[in-house]
């Protein structure tokens, strides 16, 4: 619970903006190149998630869901 | 001699005018063709090549055909296939002298003095995914998904779907979803029963698996150069949890021998949490990628995860080191070997990927175009090393190291660490 509400409090920051200025339309000229996503090598990410699922305890990262397997 | 007024030259003003019409008059029939040509199709293909050392063996092509629509809609479906060969360790501790053993398939299997018990495997594993991107007016969008994989013994069916809005001018976007998956296990040779010895059987050939996901994320434009996120989700899992092939050594708590060996046994439910932040920054030309995971589960395990990645701009190719730091606790139930004669406990397992490890990635991807050639190569390498252990492959100690309290002996970890290398090929392509 403690940690549900943390964060949310990030969660709040993060949306208020307060540490940003806006850019307009005609400065969207690097965050429109395909590079500039979290994930801008989506195969390679893939193959990651799998990797890691199959080797780690741990899962979670910026998709949904996702097909299991009974990794050995 | 006087000029005549319609040869004079003509104004600054008038030239932009005729310049504008001009732009005009060439650019309408230019957007135009742009839409006519605009990609429809995107081809994906990619090819891993994963060694295990002493362990498993990979390869797996995956090809993922998109259709653009025009209104920025799209529809991909993505087919993969697993081949696995190797072998994969039980659990079993070794032992001072010759252990003989029953695989799953109910074959006996003798394994050397010191040995590490594993499991020899052969299996393939198809999947299709099938992706939905809609937009949903001009500031919001829904990706849906779908899944299905199937192998040996297992089968996963799943949906998804995540709903995305932009606001404050498109400096904010808020995205929520869930998913659903409901998946089959079918052991080969029949289901183990948990924390037994003599080969017994449930009797239920398969085994039903439900994972219930939810995710909530936030991602901000902070300036021209910079944009951050935070994601956060958490997944509901039940029903057959237990890996059937894995099992837990009983073992002489005076020598460490291990006596024999149960099949392991997990609790039916898992509740899994965890945080995301992530960073992207363009510096002047090149850019930074920097993510931090928490994770949290109620099995006990946590796990904090760092990723980096650097992607260095040589005009038409780049070049990408990655590391990636990870590093978790053990499960609660997770242990090493069972006492003889103590009291069973609920639940038991020596999987490694319960177990408290490190692990340290190092990667490097390489991009470029071939000459006269529209699609997009990149070839990257990447090591995955573990580095906590300190006994590689050494058989139990006779008499167990003294613990701190000069009590209880300490059991050697008998696993080897993960030695992982990987070799992956891509190529992309509009047409």
């Amino acid at each position: 619970m403690k940690r549900t509400a943390a964060f949310a409090v990030v969660l709040a920051l993060a949306s208020c903006g307060c540490a940003a200025t806006a850019v307009q339309p005609w400065d969207r000229d690097l965050l429109a190149k395909q590079q500039m996503r979290f994930v801008p090598l989506r195969m390679e990410y893939a193959v990651d998630q799998h990797i890691y699922f199959s080797k780690e305890g741990s899962i979670g990262g910026h998709d949904v869901g996702g097909g299991g397997c009974g990794c050995n | 001699m006087q000029l005549d007024p319609a040869s004079r030259p003509p104004s600054v003003l008038s030239r932009l005018r005729a310049a504008a019409c001009v732009l005009l008059a060439v650019g309408v029939p230019a957007v135009a063709a742009a839409d006519e040509t605009s990609p429809r199709y995107q081809l994906d293909a990619s090819t891993l090549l994963y060694r295990e050392a002493g362990r498993v063996t990979v390869i797996e092509p995956v090809a993922r055909i998109t259709r653009l629509f025009e209104g920025g809609g799209s529809l991909g479906a993505e087919f993969t296939l697993d081949v696995m060969t190797g072998a994969s360790p039980t659990g079993g501790r070794p032992a001072g002298g010759i252990q003989t053993i029953t695989t799953p398939s109910g074959n006996t299997q003798t394994v050397s003095a010191g040995e590490v018990p594993t499991n020899p495997f052969r299996d393939e594993r198809g999947a299709v995914d099938v992706d939905w991107q809609q937009p949903i007016g001009t500031r919001a969008g829904a990706a849906t998904g779908a899944h299905f994989s199937l192998e040996t013994d297992y089968q996963s069916i799943g949906v998804s779907e995540k709903l995305s809005l932009e606001t404050m001018q498109r400096l904010l976007t808020l995205t929520v979803g869930g998913g659903y998956n409901r998946d089959d296990v079918f052991p080969v040779g029949g289901t183990p029963v948990g924390l037994t010895s003599n080969g017994e059987r449930t009797g239920v050939d398969r085994n039903a698996k439900e994972v219930l996901s939810v995710m909530a994320g936030v991602s901000r434009v902070l300036t021209r150069r910079w944009l951050v996120g935070i994601n956060a989700s958490r997944s509901k899992e039940s029903g057959y949890l237990t890996e059937p092939y894995k099992v837990v050594s009983v073992v002489d708590p005076a020598t460490q021998e291990p006596l024999t060996h149960l099949s392991e046994l997990r609790p039916s439910t898992r509740q899994r949490t965890d945080l995301l932040a992530s960073s992207v920054y363009h510096l002047s030309r090149d850019i930074l990628y920097l993510s931090y995971r928490y994770y949290w589960d109620d099995w006990g395990l946590r796990s904090h995860t760092v990723d980096l990645k650097y992607r260095f701009e040589l005009g038409a190719t780049f070049l990408q080191p990655h590391v990636r730091a990870y590093a978790q606790t053990a499960a609660d139930f997770y242990t090493l070997s069972l006492a003889n004669g103590a009291p069973l406990p609920a639940f038991a397992s020596s999987d490694q990927r319960l177990a408290h490890f490190n692990s340290l990635t190092g990667g490097l991807t390489y991009g470029f175009r071939l000459p006269g050639h529209a699609g997009e190569l990149t070839v990257r390498a990447e090591y995955i090393g573990q580095f906590d252990r300190l006994n590689l492959n050494a058989p139990a100690g006779e008499d167990g190291e003294e613990g701190e309290d000069g009590g209880a002996p300490v059991t050697p970890d008998p696993f080897s660490p993960l030695s992982i290398g990987t070799l992956t090929l891509s190529y992309s392509r509009s047409f």
